[in-house]
C-alpha cells in the first residue's frame, strides 16, 4: 500500500513516515507542497493521502479540492493532519473531500485508527 | 491575576504537556509560573507563534541548545547526537503544535484566535523584547535534567 505525505515541514514529513513505519507502512512517497502533491497524486498509484492543511501557494484544503476534480484521484482517501481544530476548519475540510482528520498533537494509536477507519471506509 | 488570565495559563500548560507526551514522548513537570519581567531564562533556542483575535499576543518557548537537540531527535526518532540541522524547524513545529492546541483550547473557551507561522532564533547573546504594553506570565517546565519554558505575553488592551 502506498501512502503520499504532504506537508511543506520536512519535520511534520518525518514524523508522520516514522509514524507511518511503525505502523507497518514502508512504501511512503513525499511531497514539498500542494503543488508537487497534485503531481505526484495523479502521476503514479497512491492509496492513502496525507495532507497538511497550512501550505504556502496551494493551501492542503485547494490539494483535496483540485485531486478530487481529478478522475485518477477523485476517490483515494485523504486523511488530512493539522492543528485547525475548530468545528467550523473540520466542516470546510470535509466539504472539500477530506475523508478523515487527525489534530496534531498525536500518538501513532491515533494515526492507526484514522487510517484503519480510512480504509474500512 | 484574573480569572481569564488563570484560565489563560491553565490552557497553555496543558497544552504544553499535551504536546510533550504525545509527540516528544516526556512527561513535563510544571513549576510555579512566573509574572512579569523578572526572570528570563537562560535560553539559546526561542521560538515565537503570535495570535490574534479576541485577545492579541505571543506564545514564546525557550530553551537550551542541549534541551533543544533533545526534543528534536526524540521528535524525529533519532539520537541527540545526531541532531544539526533539523533543530529550528522541529522547535518549529512544536511551538506551532503547542500553540495550536491552545488556541483550540481558547477556542472552545470562547476565545478564537488565529495564529501566525512559528519563527525560531538559535544564538548565544540575544534577549527578544517586545514593542507593545504587555502582560507577561513565563510557565517553567522540567523535563528530565532539563529546563524548558514557555511564556504568554499578551497585549493589555
Amino acid at each position: 500500500m502506498r501512502f503520499l505525505v504532504v506537508d511543506d515541514s520536512s519535520t511534520m514529513r518525518r514524523i508522520i513516515i516514522n509514524t507511518l513505519n511503525k505502523l507497518g507502512h514502508s512504501d511512503v512517497i513525499e511531497a514539498a507542497n500542494g503543488r508537487e502533491g497534485i503531481d505526484k497524486a495523479g502521476g503514479g498509484p497512491v492509496d492513502v493521502i496525507i495532507t497538511d492543511w497550512n501550505m504556502p501557494e496551494v493551501s492542503g484544503v485547494d490539494f483535496v479540492r483540485t485531486i478530487r476534480a481529478q478522475e485518477k484521484t477523485a476517490k483515494t482517501p485523504v486523511l488530512m493532519v493539522t492543528t485547525n481544530a475548530a468545528k467550523d476548519d473540520i466542516v470546510e475540510a470535509l466539504r472539500a473531500g477530506v475523508n478523515n482528520y487527525v489534530v496534531k498533537p498525536f500518538t501513532p494509536d491515533t494515526m492507526k485508527e484514522k487510517i484503519e477507519a480510512l480504509l474500512a471506509g | 491575576m484574573s480569572d481569564t488570565m488563570r484560565q489563560s495559563i491553565d490552557l497553555l500548560i496543558e497544552s504544553t504537556r499535551e504536546v510533550f507526551v504525545m509527540m516528544v514522548g516526556r512527561e513535563l513537570h510544571f513549576g510555579m509560573p512566573i509574572e512579569g519581567e523578572a526572570l528570563r531564562p537562560k535560553s539559546n533556542v526561542v521560538a515565537t507563534v503570535s495570535f490574534a483575535g479576541s485577545d492579541s499576543g505571543v506564545v514564546v518557548f525557550y530553551s537550551t541548545l542541549a534541551a533543544a537537540n533533545e526534543i528534536a531527535g526524540a521528535l524525529l526518532g533519532m539520537s541527540p547526537a545526531d541532531v544539526n540541522g533539523e533543530m529550528p524547524d522541529a522547535i518549529g513545529e512544536i511551538s506551532n503544535m503547542i500553540a495550536g492546541a491552545f488556541r483550540t483550547k481558547m477556542t472552545e473557551a470562547g476565545h478564537p484566535w488565529v495564529i501566525s507561522i512559528p519563527t525560531v532564533t538559535v544564538g548565544s547573546d540575544f534577549y527578544t523584547k517586545y514593542v507593545s504594553d504587555v502582560r507577561r506570565i513565563l510557565c517553567p517546565f522540567q523535563m528530565d535534567d532539563q529546563e524548558v519554558f514557555v511564556e504568554l505575553i499578551l497585549t493589555k488592551s
